[in-house]
């Protein structure tokens, strides 16, 4: 479980690994806003992901809503993807930084 | 964040519910359950599936499932109740139990059972009826609930047939252990989601996200047949923080506005969720936002529409009385508390040293000789009294919570021996201390199986007899001079006499040329190794029991009688303290030692009339009272005085004298445990300290009696040590 940040400049690539419910999810926050915070583009590699819940939802919902930057979310994982297909958040065509991230997890694009 | 406090009310609900459903089906037994029965005994398993569901139980929501389904078809007088019916449906309770006691401590189910049991329930449920009622019943449709995808359109609008649910759930529903989106999942099992609008408006930015904390709602649309209270039983654990809002299929565009209102979020926002959703179409957004802001005057929306003829009053009558209902079950909700046992253990504890403090108190203000003092210290006392009291009273539990388990016992035992048993319970309400009520179960239980397996003849012999073909068994509770009396009663043939002597002979119990009273026998059955039943069943007859019974109740500070005559059956009567920490005394003194005698049980006090010097009985009133002297029961050094008392007691319906010297009158006792060193004296059953600082012995008034009152043939039995 937690979160690996890998430096590429102005941008980053954060990888996050094993469960991101109410448990974890602080942690994952706290290291992601930073991220966030001192990069232009943050990637988030959801491939490892097991679980996830609301907290873990309300995570990726807000990394999205960050003014000015441009947060991606690549590689869900099935875990992933079963919140956002419940939320109908995947589909969802009225919001275009999430449409990047569904399509990334179904085309394989980046 | 404790799911842990949450799990732990779910297992003790389910466990209430499925006594519930264990009552109902025992009673369908003997005639159909009329409607309301019907649908307690449909809401049982639909709320341990539904709550099952919230925590991720798969397999409780499986298996329950399929109950509910064949529950769902009775209460629709698709199905009869016939007694295969009962039994399956008693199995599969059993079984539902199993399985939520497999989520609480671990450990797996026979898979086989299940199986078995789930090909019956299909089979009784047989290929579902194209009734428009089953059929509009999605729960039917859909198979395995937990395992089903929840199906999200992300199509259009589509129509307003659909149950709208707008959901806010309070911010700290995540710390509380609960998933919303885990409770969205579940709503696949009462219905379909047709489209889901998730609201993040009130998320804020990353970095000031506090990541426990809930910010997203959800506006739902749900095409489903089932009730608003099914719907609702989803969000059960979340009902009273949350707001919930379930609009039904077809609900009226007032109530979509109230709930725009009522939300207090940005309307046009969430009129666009809703129409989003298909809940509502554009236009009639419009017109309604449209009509509200022409009202100038700041009445609420539902009054306008009230005035105007659009909503009928009584819809909004029922919106009321539906908040009142919430409010009322929140308000009976706060009647009642859950209380750790170790806390009020605790508490009792406390007051017994209270109580012996506050005795100390007295003493000294006694010994002072000012009377303010003592007139504020017999005040102080009287008030410790009223705590003690209280604070025993809150451990007070009706026995009726044992008897509950026995109705299934008699009907499973009965059934296996092919008897024909009814069991009636009376006295359920006397109440009895909380430990013991624990502790008196597996003897009780003991004793119903008896008196099932040995006591009642099976129902050709009954017949033969001319007894009715059907026996009874009853159990009866009641109060009796500080105790409770339980009674566990047969009509079967009563103990036989010849045969337990011959067998205690046998074993070298007794010897042949004693000369036992038919109770002195019949109490031969307590003793440890013995038993007369012909035939072994897996049920009893080991030579194990009775004498576990006895020691059982003992360890209580109980007395376990046996009342039988041939031919009319048997009655067990054990006769149980109230409590096991503080009682009323009453101080005598022999010599320089103390003793406290148990103040229900003294009835009176004489004195030693001159005549009874050297004897051990005495004239009361015409009546022969046998009595001891506590003197030479106990060797306290010393002479006799010229003058003694005699406390009178009475236990088990028989009276005895005990000879003292000095009588102090009542006092509050703690009872103290006495040392394993004591473990094996007779006639003592605790100590306790006195408002001096000295140590007092409790006697054991029903050892006493027994042994003062037992005619002299008897003693050999009387003196048996007691395991």
């Amino acid at each position: 479980m937690g979160m690996r940040i890998e430096e590429e400049g102005r941008s980053c690539r954060a990888i996050v690994d094993g469960d991101v419910t109410v448990a974890t999810a602080a942690e994952i926050q706290a290291a992601l806003s930073v991220a966030v915070r001192e990069h232009d583009e943050t990637e988030v590699d959801l491939a490892g992901v097991e679980e996830m819940d609301t907290a873990g939802l309300q995570i990726i919902l807000a990394a999205k809503r960050c003014a000015g930057k441009t947060v991606r979310f690549v590689n869900h994982s099935a875990a992933v993807l079963r919140v956002l297909e419940l939320a109908n958040l995947g589909q969802q065509l009225g919001d275009p930084l999430l449409i990047r991230a569904s399509d990334a997890a179904a085309d394989g694009r980046t | 964040m404790d799911l842990s406090q949450a799990l732990a009310t779910f297992f003790d609900e389910s466990r209430d519910l499925l006594a519930e459903m264990e009552r109902i089906l025992l009673r369908a037994e003997s005639g159909a359950p009329a409607g309301e029965e019907m649908n307690a005994l449909f809401r049982c398993a639909h709320t341990i599936k539904g709550s099952a569901g919230m925590f991720g139980l798969d397999p409780v929501v499986r298996f329950t499932h399929e109950v509910e389904t064949l529950l769902d078809r009775l209460r629709q007088g698709e199905l009869v109740f016939s007694p295969a019916l009962v039994g399956l449906l008693l199995e599969s309770r059993d079984h539902m139990a199993d399985l939520v006691a497999v989520a609480t401590d671990g450990g797996g189910v026979d898979a086989s059972v299940e199986s078995a049991l789930l090909e019956r329930l299909r089979a009784a449920v047989g290929v579902p009826a194209a009734t428009p009622a089953a059929a509009s019943v999605p729960a039917l449709v859909v198979a395995g609930a937990a395992e089903v995808e929840v199906e999200a359109s992300g199509g259009g609008p589509i129509g307003n047939d659909c149950w709208h649910l707008s959901l806010r759930f309070e911010r700290e529903v995540l710390q509380s252990g609960f998933d919303p989106l885990a409770m969205i999942h579940f709503l696949g099992s009462v219905g379909v989601v047709s489209h889901i609008e998730t609201v993040v408006d009130a998320l804020p930015d990353l970095a000031e996200l506090d990541a426990e904390l809930c910010y997203v709602g959800f506006e739902v649309a749900l095409k489903s047949g089932a009730s608003k209270a099914e719907i609702e039983s989803v969000f059960e654990f979340v009902l009273d923080q949350s707001r919930i809002t379930i609009l039904p299929p077809h609900s009226r565009m007032e109530d979509f506005m109230a709930l725009i209102e009522d939300s207090g979020e940005d309307k046009f926002r969430l009129g666009e969720l809703l129409v989003a959703c298909g809940s509502i179409t554009e236009n009639e957004l419009a017109r309604a936002l449209a009509v509200q802001q022409a009202v100038t005057a700041p009445l609420r929306l539902g009054e306008v529409l009230v005035g105007q003829g659009a909503v009928q009053p009584a819809v909004v009558d029922a919106a009321l009385a539906r908040q009142k209902k919430v409010e009322e079950r929140r308000s009976s909700e706060a009647k009642s508390m859950k209380i750790p046992a170790d806390r009020l253990d605790a508490l009792i504890d406390q007051v017994g040293e209270l109580v012996i403090a506050g005795a100390a108190t007295q003493l000294q203000a006694r010994r002072a000789n000012q009377r303010e003092l003592q007139e504020a210290a017999s005040n102080l006392l009287r008030l410790v009294e009223d705590v003690r009291d209280s604070a025993l009273r809150l451990r007070m539990t009706p026995i009726g919570e044992v008897f509950g388990r026995f109705p299934r016992v008699v009907r499973d035992v009965a059934r296996e021996l092919g008897k024909d048993i009814e069991l009636t319970i009376s006295g359920a309400d006397a109440e009895l201390d909380k430990s013991m009520v624990e502790k008196i179960g597996d003897p009780l239980m003991h004793l119903v199986r008896n008196a099932i397996d040995h006591g009642i003849e099976s129902p050709e012999q009954r017949t033969a007899a001319g007894k009715p073909a059907r026996g009874t068994v009853s159990l009866n509770a009641y109060h009796e001079s500080g105790s409770i009396v339980i009674e566990v009663a047969d009509d079967g043939g009563g103990l036989n006499a010849a045969r337990i002597l011959q067998k205690a002979v046998d074993k070298g119990l007794v010897s042949a040329e004693a000369n036992l009273s038919p109770a002195d026998i019949h109490r031969l059955i307590l003793e440890p190794g013995f038993s007369t039943a012909e035939q072994v069943t897996n049920l009893s007859g080991r030579g194990v029991g009775m004498d576990v019974v006895k020691s059982n109740v003992e360890a209580l500070r109980g007395t376990l009688d046996i009342d039988s005559a041939p031919g009319r059956g048997t009655t067990m009567r054990i006769c149980l303290p109230l409590t096991l920490a503080i009682i009323d005394g009453f101080q005598v003194g022999v010599g320089p030692a103390t003793f406290i005698v148990p103040l229900d049980t003294v009835v009176e006090c004489i004195e030693l009339p001159d005549g009874a010097a050297g004897a051990d009985y005495l004239n009361l009133r015409g009546e022969v009272l046998p009595f001891l002297r506590l003197r030479r029961v106990f060797a306290v050094a010393g002479d006799e005085p010229p003058r003694q008392n005699i406390v009178v007691v009475r236990f088990g319906g028989r009276k005895a004298g005990i000879a003292v010297d000095r009588l102090f009158g009542e006092c509050q006792t703690v009872i103290k445990p006495l040392g394993r060193l004591f473990a094996g004296v007779s006639g003592i059953s605790g100590s306790t300290i006195l408002g001096s600082g000295e140590v007092a012995l409790i006697l054991d008034v029903a050892q006493l009696v027994h042994g003062a009152a037992a005619p002299a043939g008897a003693k050999v039995l009387a003196h048996t040590p007691a395991a």
